[in-house]
């Protein structure tokens, strides 16, 4: 039997992240996150979410980002749906870290989840809509 | 978030506490850097001991106060970076930019060298 996710959805306001955190921070807690990993585990649907609002539905707060997780025996898998059908590799056409874009005021936010979180996939809902799925392993 | 600042000797320490998240508060951040240049107060240490969570939001402010400082010929110096935040700058190669210190006399001395 598939266990369907479950679902939250947020305007895509700033307001909204801190609320995000916690209970980001929750769920890991319920799943026996190790304490010291909450945040990083946070940080990184955290950042997939700005980015869900900012490239995905282009900061308009009539457009929604849907957070929604499974807690498997081995593993949690968040999925961040948003509006649009942004392509990260164009959107983000820059390597923070490298060059000139070491100074840049943004775009960091996938190169840290990907750090922080094992796995961060994006692909596309059945709808063709943007989808990041974040795999984070429980030992 | 909250920003206090104090001056020591002829350096200025912005200290931020809680949750350093994305949103406009984050542009109170950039002012106060802003600010202090305007004053010509260049000498500047962020201390980040009692930042309890932040992510890239934090950093592009930080990097916005680097640069605002540097073209004013002065200095930005990160102070208490906590593992995580630490480890952040690490990732996003940022340590390589900021000196960050554990000391703050330290901190405050590294201005005259």
């Amino acid at each position: 039997m598939t266990v369907r996710p479950i679902e939250m959805r947020f305007p895509s306001d700033t307001d909204v992240l801190e609320p995000l955190q916690l209970i980001v921070e929750a769920i890991g807690r319920s799943a026996e996150v190790a304490e010291n990993d909450l945040s990083s585990l946070s940080i990184s649907v955290v950042e997939l979410a700005k980015n869900a609002m900012e490239h995905g539905n282009k900061n308009d707060p009539e457009k929604t980002v849907t957070v929604s997780f499974n807690i498997f025996p081995n593993r949690i898998r968040f999925m961040i749906d948003d509006e649009g059908e942004w392509e990260p590799e164009k959107a983000l056409g820059f390597n923070p870290g490298e060059g000139e874009d070491l100074l840049s005021t943004r775009g960091r936010g996938i190169l840290i989840a990907r750090n922080l979180a094992k796995w961060v996939e994006f692909g596309l809902t059945p709808e063709g809509k943007t989808r990041v799925t974040l795999i984070w392993p429980l030992t | 978030m909250k920003i206090k600042q104090e001056m020591k000797d002829d350096v200025l320490v912005i200290a931020l506490s809680g949750k350093v998240i994305g949103g406009p508060e984050l542009i109170e951040v950039k002012d106060v850097f802003r600010k202090a240049v305007d004053q010509d107060k260049k000498r500047i240490i962020l201390d980040l001991g009692k930042v309890s969570w932040m992510d890239s939001s934090g950093l592009g402010v930080i990097v916005s106060g680097h640069t605002t400082i540097s073209r004013a010929s002065g200095a930005l110096k990160i102070l208490n970076a906590t593992k995580k935040i630490h480890e952040l700058f690490i990732i996003t190669k940022l340590i390589t930019i900021f000196d960050t210190y554990s000391d703050e006399q330290e901190a405050i001395d590294s201005f005259g060298e």
